[in-house]
């Protein structure tokens, strides 16, 4: 496929290539235009008006700029103790949704890889909850773990493991976690799909020589498997952490970012400060922020990653 | 020999069971919302533990979907339906020749242009919401249609643009090339020849951008504040508010619906396209 992208050169190019190929770009900049007109309009003008906000005052009854404040807005934010922490929970919970929807997705995925009675129809199962939006699977949720209805408590006081029906969302780290579980249940068709692609492409010669070798399956596993699924592995899981940052509709639905503000993560901070207390200089400050948390956490992973394969070449 | 067949038997046993459980987890909550959707607030509330429903009931559908109730449904739906007809038809017609043109012809800036689209989607949405906000207040078109339909435009163009363009790159430049000797223009091509053959791309591209401007909660919390404007998603969330849980899963159920019968009856489209752009 991509080789055809190499001999692309235009079939007229050779009549007279100047002006043909002026005319070409002319031409295919028309095209584009309106496109990057209006991403530019809705993303680059507007990402840029929040980075100059994140430095300014808005006035919310005049809807312009009040006055400048330098970085007032960040020393502001990064005094108040509640984004602090919300800055390492955020963290927290998009490595807690990476690594899940990852392990999870592998195993599945390795499983689907297999041959068993009824894996087509397991297949279309998993695939499911792609089609479930956010806002439903944060109800769906939030019933299943509902303290007078929801079948998790049924489900555990039929077995004996609790004594007393539980209120799951009164206590902020496993409210937390039941929001990742709900974006991590959102995750796994993604990442089943892509994963089991990658072991589709690995080639099956690799297992036949290892096989021949006398390698276990789990020694299959371990040093053909796993280190041959890595570069796949690594980005889908950065993917997931970075749409993690962006989780919103389930902490809106489940928690609103409580109890005492223990499960709003920094998206929901900003959203909080833009929309609820209309400041938005502080606000754009704070997203500016959720961006370099993201950024960095993805740049620390791949440093980290190549570090690995460096030390792993040589020996 | 004994012993390697009782370990493949135990290996198909493993693997059953490792199938069975997976089903449980990822289907069983989707059951769970349908099932409640289906009983009454009797039966919801019993503290009994019930899979198999004796008896349907379909009072909470009713309820939900008549006139003047709590939870705007009828309304959200039919503003969903819009809002994500208008998005995605304006994305395909202002991403086809984009996709077209980045795909087959010299672009200037192609390569940077492509990463800036991509880059779209590592950005927190809420840097691109805090101005549009400020600009559509300004402006005095929020709480309307067409402010919906701009900010999804946003997020939907660059996945349209992706999609299209590498299931143009896909296609076999031939029947172009052999188009352009013949003495067509680079616009003929692309509604003669490139726009026929892109036909399942497109119909995938379409599937996509109006099943993420269905599905976007954030958007129209922010933008709309009129109970008539409201859209599907943020109409269910009022559900949330001291309603039948009953009625809370049938407007779950509606909200849901809509987007699981696209992916059903388009999924292994949908794959295809999606699996052919992760190539690269």
């Amino acid at each position: 496929m991509r080789d055809s992208v190499a001999d692309a050169g235009p079939v007229a190019q050779d009549r007279s290539p100047g002006t043909l190929r002026r005319r070409e770009t002319a031409f295919s900049s028309a095209l584009v235009a309106p496109a990057l007109i209006i991403v530019a309009g809705i993303y680059l003008y507007p990402a840029v008006f929040t980075l100059i906000l994140a430095f300014a005052e808005f006035d919310m009854a005049a809807l312009e700029i009040g006055r400048w404040v330098g970085f007032k807005n960040f020393t502001d934010l990064f005094a108040n103790p509640g984004f602090v922490d919300a800055i390492w929970r955020t963290i927290y919970f998009g490595l807690l949704i990476a690594i899940g929807s990852t392990l999870a997705g592998f195993l599945i995925a390795l499983l689907l890889n297999q041959e068993f009675y009824g894996r087509t129809l397991l297949r279309v199962v998993v695939v499911l909850p792609w089609a479930v939006p956010p806002v439903v699977a944060g109800v769906l949720w939030g019933q299943m773990f509902h303290a007078d209805v929801g079948f998790v408590n049924a489900l555990l006081f039929r077995l004996g493991l609790i004594d007393s029906y539980r209120i799951w969302f009164g206590d902020g780290r496993t409210a937390l976690h039941i929001i990742a579980l709900a974006e991590i249940w959102k995750a796994i068709p993604f990442m089943v799909l892509f994963i089991l692609a990658g072991l589709q492409g690995l080639p099956p010669q690799l297992h036949e020589a290892a096989a021949v070798d006398g390698a276990t399956p789990l020694q299959r596993f371990r040093y053909i498997v796993f280190p041959l699924m890595l570069p796949v592995l690594i980005p889908l899981m950065l993917i997931q952490f970075v749409w993690a940052m962006k989780a919103f509709d389930t902490i809106f639905v489940l928690t609103r970012g409580g109890p005492a503000g223990q499960t709003t993560t920094l998206n929901y901070f900003v959203y909080l400060e833009a929309f609820q207390n209309f400041d938005l200089g502080r606000a754009s400050a704070a997203a500016y922020s959720l961006l370099v948390v993201t950024l960095a956490v993805v740049l620390v992973v791949t440093v980290l990653r190549r570090l690995a394969t460096r030390r792993r070449v040589p020996a | 020999m004994t012993g390697r067949r009782g370990r493949q038997i135990a290996w198909s046993v493993f693997l059953h069971l490792s199938a069975l459980v997976v089903f449980l987890l990822m289907a069983f909550p989707l059951y769970g919302l349908l099932l409640t959707s289906l009983q009454p607030e009797s039966v919801i509330r019993s503290r009994e533990l019930s899979f198999i429903p004796e008896s349907l009931y379909f009072e909470h559908f009713h309820a939900v979907l008549a006139e003047g109730h709590i939870v705007p449904l009828r309304e959200g739906l039919f503003n969903s339906a819009l809002v994500s007809t208008l998005t995605a038809v304006l994305c395909l017609v202002v991403a086809l020749p984009a996709a077209y043109a980045l795909s087959r012809l010299r672009v200037p800036g192609a390569k940077g242009i492509l990463a800036a689209l991509v880059s779209v989607y590592f950005l927190p949405t809420t840097i691109f919401l805090i101005p549009m906000f400020v600009v559509l207040v300004r402006w005095g078109i929020d709480d309307t249609v067409f402010s919906l339909v701009i900010a999804y435009s946003g997020f939907v163009l660059p996945f349209v643009i992706w999609i299209l363009k590498t299931f143009i790159d896909r296609l076999p430049r031939e029947v172009e090339e052999a188009a352009r000797i013949d003495g067509c223009s680079h616009w003929q091509v692309l509604i003669r020849i490139v726009l026929p053959m892109a036909r399942p791309g497109v119909l995938a591209a379409f599937i996509f951008a109006f099943i993420l401007s269905w599905v976007e909660f954030l958007t129209p919390l922010i933008f709309t504040s009129n109970l008539k404007m409201t859209t599907v998603a943020l109409g269910m969330f009022r559900s949330t508010i001291d309603i039948q849980v009953g009625q809370q899963a049938a407007a779950a159920v509606l909200t849901l619906l809509p987007v699981a019968l696209l992916m059903l009856v388009f999924q292994r489209l949908i794959t295809q396209v999606l699996m052919a752009g992760a190539d690269r």
